[in-house]
């Protein structure tokens, strides 16, 4: 093959925004809760097209999941992935980061083996159902490759990346050697949308292969809720932050206005803090 | 009967035992020629109690070149000890590279615990130690407590929805490795009788392999939110940019700054360092006025130490309603410029307007 090999992690996440909370008895409904792919992971999915239409070569796209998320692979063979990875089995499940970037990892050495040299391993941000930004850091460890979190821009040349990242701070440029990894930074790019033609070929090729622990052949003590060194011992609501909740219908605005600077003014919190943006220090 | 049997393990983790461990770590994130990170020094609050709690030291940890100088600001804000690996090769931070530094001295020191703020640059660090030693990691906690029988530390933070809180524990994993965001937890005092040990070690470095071709600086002179005492923050409801126009002229007769929800961030209208809530800042302003927000979980969240919450929405059965101290309900265009009006009027008066005011 002529060109760079992308993989693509990406995750499969209940829509968080549509998850409601039931003041009523106090609970999540989750019930009907649509799944989609992570929205950070469609930014890394379109770097990874860009480089391969810019350079050739492939983008594989790979996840660990239940089933189901073969939905989202489908999505990202519409976008135009050349091919796609579902890593699932029983014993992977209740994996926290680890023991899923310890899967994630061995599925990239096995598409090593079995397809051909991997150049580039690219990663969202952040999820957004747990978003702790681990995995690619985690991946890179495994695999002993350089990475590069939050870049926004990437070029590959003569076996080499280069990059544009950007932090609170600065933006910075670097050079790495390939094989490395990298996250993309949050809504860096534009992700394209899912083309019929691409969606056509997901039906017809199924590009879409499977892949369960007896391809992988790792030790059950290693994935899923065994190979986890972190667990959640419980879930417990936040507690509710007294408020004064005091509501004033506004009908006409200056008495509302009034309204509200009287209660502030006669509020021993807020009090000083007012006279002194109107007055200044010591007016209080 | 040892805690861990090694049998049970994942052959790629090394078999310890917990008790092998001890003390509190806390990683220095150093700003170039200007010292330790504030957010840094904010984790030597969690330190220290869960420190107490383990009966352990809490120790900083400097890393890079030309930074021993800055041991002593860690003790003078609450390290006992320092660790210090000063070396010209770590000039420039490579996470990899500063990354196998940290894991040589876990090896070494075996610590209960490592802390590190959850910056940028914290976030990606954390997890390439975390992986590389085997060990647990949970991002963005929002406390920290101690299981004093099993000497497992909980690391508590925000899951899925914003209104939930998980205990995570590791309990056949050595070091404990956490991270929170920055403001989360206060600066301690500065205490400048505070005197502490600094160790200079030396360690293997290996050599970088990714370049840093070139930086450049974003100046940021506006006050962060986390710091302000004021802050008018809008939301979808202002429905365009231009009602941020209106909720700046606000904030500055308060002295305070504007922030978003993350609606009105993803609309553009302010940018994402302005943005409240879970995968935004927490604040802790005296007075927050939220204007056309919602209150949803995940944005509440952001404002769960504000002192008093204000509320301005059309809508009386938004949630925020329920979970402000004042709320006026109707429309922003006509509700604010009444405020800055009365505001600009007190202010013509005097201060003895408030007696007016309050008859
Ligand atoms: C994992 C996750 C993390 C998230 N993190 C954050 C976060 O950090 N911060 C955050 O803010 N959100 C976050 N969200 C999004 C959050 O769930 C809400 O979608 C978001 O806070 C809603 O923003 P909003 O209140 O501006 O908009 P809306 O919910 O659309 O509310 C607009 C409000 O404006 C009112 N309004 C309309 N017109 C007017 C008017 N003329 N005058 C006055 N009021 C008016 C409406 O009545 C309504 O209440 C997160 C979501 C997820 C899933
Ligand atoms: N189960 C998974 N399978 C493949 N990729 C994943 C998985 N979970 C997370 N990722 C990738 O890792 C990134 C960071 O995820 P997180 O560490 O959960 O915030 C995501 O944006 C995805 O690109």
């Amino acid at each position: 093959m002529a060109g760079y090999r992308v993989v693509v992690g990406i995750k499969w996440v209940p829509n968080t925004q549509a998850v409601r909370f039931d003041p009523k008895t106090g609970t999540l409904i989750r019930q009907g809760v649509p799944a989609i792919i992570n929205p950070q992971d469609l930014h890394a999915i379109e770097m990874a097209l860009r480089l391969r239409d810019a350079y050739g070569g492939e983008v594989i796209v790979i996840t660990m999941a239940p089933p189901p998320a073969v939905q989202g692979l489908e999505h990202a063979i519409g976008m135009g992935a050349d091919r796609a990875i579902l890593v699932t089995d029983r014993s992977f499940a209740g994996a926290d980061t680890l023991a899923t970037s310890y899967v994630l990892a061995r599925a990239i050495n096995k598409v090593e083996r079995e397809i051909g040299r991997v150049d580039l391993a690219v990663f969202g941000q952040e999820t957004i159902d747990s978003s702790t930004a681990h995995i690619g850091a985690q991946v890179a460890s495994w695999l002993g490759w350089p990475y590069i979190y939050y870049v926004k821009q990437a070029s590959l040349s003569n076996g080499s990346l280069r990059v544009v990242r950007q932090l609170e701070d600065v933006i910075e440029e670097y050079e790495a050697k390939l094989p490395a990894v990298i996250s993309v930074l949050a809504k860096a790019l534009r992700p394209r949308h899912v083309s019929l033609l691409n969606k056509l070929r997901a039906r017809t090729e199924r590009p879409i292969i499977t892949w369960t622990n007896k391809d992988l052949g790792l030790d059950t003590r290693c994935v899923g809720l065994k190979g986890s060194p972190t667990i959640v011992a419980k879930v417990t609501y936040l507690p509710e932050v007294p408020r004064l909740k005091k509501v004033h219908k506004a009908e006409n605005p200056r008495e509302a206005a009034r309204w509200l600077l009287k209660n502030l003014l006669s509020d021993e919190k807020t009090r000083d803090l007012i006279a002194r943006a109107l007055w200044g220090e010591g007016s209080a | 009967m040892p805690r861990v049997k090694c049998e049970d393990l994942c052959p790629e983790w090394p078999c310890e035992q917990p008790e092998e461990f001890k003390n509190v770590w806390v990683y220095g994130e150093i700003e170039p020629g200007r010292g330790i990170r504030e957010p840094s020094l904010q984790m030597l609050t969690p330190a220290r109690k869960i420190a107490e709690k383990l009966e352990g030291k809490v120790v900083g940890l400097l890393i890079g070149h030309q930074v021993t100088a800055y041991a002593d600001d860690f003790i003078k804000y609450g390290a006992d000890e320092v660790l210090v690996v000063d070396d010209e090769r770590l000039k420039e931070y490579y996470p990899d590279v500063y990354g196998h530094v940290i894991v040589q001295l876990s090896l070494k020191y075996k610590p209960e615990v490592i802390l590190l703020a959850a910056t940028m640059r914290g976030r990606e660090l954390g997890p390439y130690v975390a992986n590389t030693l085997r060990a647990g990691i949970t991002a963005d906690c929002t406390d920290f407590d101690v299981d004093e029988k099993t000497r497992d530390v909980l690391l508590i933070r925000p899951p899925f929805a914003a209104i939930m809180l998980a205990y995570i524990r590791t309990p056949f994993r050595r070091p404990q490795i956490g991270t929170a965001r920055p403001n989360v937890f206060p600066l301690p005092p500065r205490d400048e009788s505070r005197r502490g040990e600094v160790i200079l070690e030396k360690v293997d470095i290996p050599k970088p392999r990714t370049r840093l071709l070139k930086r450049i600086r974003i100046e940021k002179r506006e006050v962060p939110i986390e710091k302000a005492e004021v802050i008018v923050s809008g939301g979808k409801g202002l429905g365009s940019p231009e009602g941020f126009k209106l909720l700046q002229r606000l904030a500055d007769m308060l002295g305070g700054v504007i922030a978003g929800s993350r609606k009105a961030v993803d609309a553009g209208w302010i940018p994402p360092e302005r943005q409240v809530g879970q995968t935004g800042r927490s604040v802790k302003p005296i007075l927050y006025i939220a204007v056309g927000i919602s209150g949803a979980a995940q944005h509440m969240i952001g404002v769960r130490e504000a002192g008093r919450i204000v509320a301005i929405n059309t809508d009386p059965d938004a949630p925020i309603v329920r979970q402000a101290d004042y709320s006026i309900i109707g429309d922003y265009r006509e509700i604010v410029p009444a405020i800055i009006e009365e505001l600009e009027e007190l202010k013509r008066k005097g201060p003895k307007a408030i007696e007016e005011l309050l008859k």
